[in-house]
């Protein structure tokens, strides 16, 4: 597995010189905005909806240390074991060393962003323990050797031709065709043996419910199952703020999550799992661990508590014009996207990260789709101000922001400028376009800039025509 | 300190919460009936016909049938198995109400394996409002059921249709809880490759749904 290389630059111009990723992300992204459109029309109050589960989370998070204490009260008693991590690095020692306790020479891993975000597959491999990802889209990363692109859709970046390649070359049965059907239940016969093979199962949470102690999973293949109930030993990884009061309130957040993410009104496995096999049981886990990582989300409760309300569902991305042309490797991270360019910086130190929430337009598509109202565009601007506070922009760029703000502060000295550079740029433009710009080159590279008016909006408002 | 000290102390650093107890509930309830207020209005008089109406979309893609009682559940499945021309052995999921059925020339006898093409359960209820299966896991209703087979054929009490997930909250917080809650919403299927659905990823490519008075 291989996390993207290069600087963000670097992964733009790669991912926008890639013809066939465009191809993959508008299959994939377009199909989840018109899904999720069709879903929200159907909910004549979605707005409202959207308001009422913003505060469900927003009370699970004011009472955060209220309701995790309970949570564990209760699954203690169910008989999980519980364990804490304040980052990564500790996350994934006490997932290793729960595998060595139970001598585990494979581990089926049930799709998890938490995973990704402490490193999980990268500390199996380094511990010597064979992970095998069940979830299709994770089964086609691995096989390609790569990370998830999308939080829904982790492998949005591939076309179902190159998904043809992968299986031709490594399923032991190839794909009967190439049609989507055929290699999906290639994939089935591919991974059987290794539910049942596998020592560990490890999944992701998708809320934990302080009234019982449960963990719930929203899946539609049917592999959180196939990877939690026959190993001997299911671990969980979930980060704290996925708690919430009760199962009523998880069960309403659902609603809305999944109509964001596909569109349907409830994906085919919503499971609850609370604890291990108990006397009778025919089938389940001897041993259930659940490991609750911070990694900033106690920061988070002072600097920008919104954003723990986010419930993965990816439409953000689906949604955003940079993500759609870039798609989710060239940001870096775990997550991509309006959402990761958001926390990336958390996670990573704004420094190393600046460049993400300046990729952005800031048309503020992300928020109206959010369903827990998360003001996107606004923590991005935040980490705009504190990256420029901080000093991290490189100086020429600084410098071009102080010679706009100069001629800016200056209505007189703009009027000019602006009436010296618009012919200028005028004779760049051909057929209505200009595909090339001195000093602008980065710009027009892989994109046209509409050829500009004659005259400035204050121009032609003072003739008195009509701009 | 420990990690877990640690988490607490700054989640109460970051949040102080002098909050009793029964302000919190109160709270709460509060969010979730501000939360029902926004649904979309769902014509509940008909349970049985909302139901199937839900499950047998596009977007859910079971099929249901509706027999007079659980005594005409064996003559379903023999129709069934004999529609996709299965082999008469299957998984019976071990309730007893559904042992004791006469299966006469039907073999309800096969274990449950990792190739099992049907297996027969019965449901604890459903959801109307999205046409799911409720199954809590036990000694009488293994989770692999649900799981393992390519063909799925549930039963289904009528009187045990919910019109909301609400009111399978309710329900389920005056029951123990079990190992396992799985809301099954339709035959398993992915979306992975191009955002295109293609029924039967891991768990059963079919779900045959008998409701029964």
């Amino acid at each position: 597995m291989s996390a993207p290389a290069g600087t963000f630059q670097e992964r733009v111009d790669k991912a926008l010189g890639n013809a066939q990723l465009k191809v993959a992300l508008e299959r994939t992204t377009g199909n989840a905005r018109r899904k999720r459109a069709a879903a929200v029309e159907a909910w004549p109050d979605f707005v409202a909806a959207r308001a009422a589960a913003a505060a469900i989370k927003d009370h699970s998070i004011d009472h955060m240390a209220y309701y995790l204490e309970m949570f564990e009260r209760n699954a203690l008693a169910s008989g999980a074991q519980v364990h804490w991590a304040r980052d990564p690095d500790e996350a994934c020692r006490i997932v290793i060393d729960i595998c060595k306790a139970a001598n585990a020479k494979t581990v089926t891993r049930s799709k998890s962003m938490l995973g990704e975000e402490i490193g999980l597959p990268h500390a199996l491999a380094d511990a010597g323990i064979r992970r095998v990802e069940t979830d299709l889209a994770e089964h086609i990363i691995q096989l390609a050797g790569e990370t998830p692109s999308h939080i829904i859709w982790p492998a949005a970046h591939r076309t179902r031709e190159d998904v043809a390649i992968l299986f031709d070359q490594y399923h032991r049965e190839k794909p009967t065709a190439h049609d989507v059907v055929s290699m999906v239940g290639s994939a089935r016969k591919e991974l059987r043996e290794d539910f049942f093979a596998a020592d560990v199962g490890i999944s992701g949470a998708n809320f934990l419910c302080a009234d019982t102690g449960a963990i719930c999973t929203i899946t539609n293949e049917g592999n959180a199952e196939l990877t939690t109930t026959p190993p001997r030993v299911h671990i969980v990884t979930a980060g704290i703020e996925k708690i919430v009061a009760s199962t009523e309130h998880a069960l309403q957040l659902t609603r809305l999550l999944v109509r964001s993410a596909t569109g349907a009104d409830l994906t085919q496995y919503t499971t609850f799992h609370c604890g291990p096999k108990r006397p009778g049981d025919l089938d389940g886990p001897d041993q259930f661990h659940i490991v609750l990582v911070d990694h900033g989300r106690t920061e988070m409760l002072t600097e920008m508590p919104e954003m723990l309300r986010c419930l993965r569902c990816g439409a953000c991305l689906n949604h955003c014009v940079v993500y759609r042309a870039i798609g989710g490797h060239a940001y870096g991270g775990a997550y991509p996207g309006p959402m990761g360019s958001v926390l990336t910086p958390v996670f990573d130190g704004l420094e190393q990260t600046r460049d993400l929430p300046s990729a952005c337009t800031l048309n503020g598509q992300c928020r109206q789709v959010c369903p827990v109202d998360i003001p996107l565009p606004t923590m991005l601007r935040h980490w705009r101000e504190q990256s420029w506070r901080a000093g991290y922009e490189p100086k020429t760029l600084r410098a071009a922001i102080g010679l706009w703000a100069y001629f800016a502060a200056r209505p007189r000295l703009y009027q000019l400028a602006q009436a010296v550079a618009l012919p200028a740029m005028r004779l760049f433009a051909k057929g209505g376009w200009i595909s090339s710009l001195p000093l602008a080159s980065g710009w027009t590279a892989a994109r046209d800039l509409p050829k500009p008016p004659g005259e400035s909006f204050l121009t032609s408002i003072r003739k008195g025509g009509t701009p | 300190m420990s990690a877990r000290n640690d988490i607490f102390a700054a989640i109460r650093k970051a949040r102080h919460d002098g909050a009793a107890p029964a302000t919190i509930i109160s709270e709460a309830q509060a969010c979730s009936q501000a939360m029902k207020r926004t649904l979309p209005p769902l014509d509940t008089s008909d349970l049985v016909g909302l139901f199937t109406a839900r499950v047998s979309a596009e977007k859910v893609g079971a099929t249901v049938e509706r027999v007079a009682g659980l005594t005409d559940l064996p003559a379903a499945v023999g129709r069934y198995i004999a529609a996709n021309a299965l082999n008469t052995d299957f998984a019976l999921q071990p309730d007893p109400r559904l042992e004791q059925l006469s299966w006469d020339n039907l073999r309800p006898g096969a274990p449950l394996r990792r190739d099992t093409a049907l297996a027969v359960g019965l449901a604890l209820g459903g959801i109307a409002e999205t046409g799911s299966l409720i199954f809590h896991s036990g000694a009488e209703a293994p989770t692999l059921y649900g799981f393992l087979p390519l063909h799925h054929l549930v039963a289904l009490d009528a009187q045990s249709l919910m019109p909301k997930l609400e009111d399978y909250a309710a329900f389920a917080s005056g029951l123990p809880v079990p190992r396992n809650v799985n809301l099954v919403t339709g035959a398993s299927g992915t979306t992975d490759i191009e955002g295109v659905l293609a029924r039967g990823a891991h768990g059963p490519g079919n779900l045959h749904i008998v409701i029964f008075n």
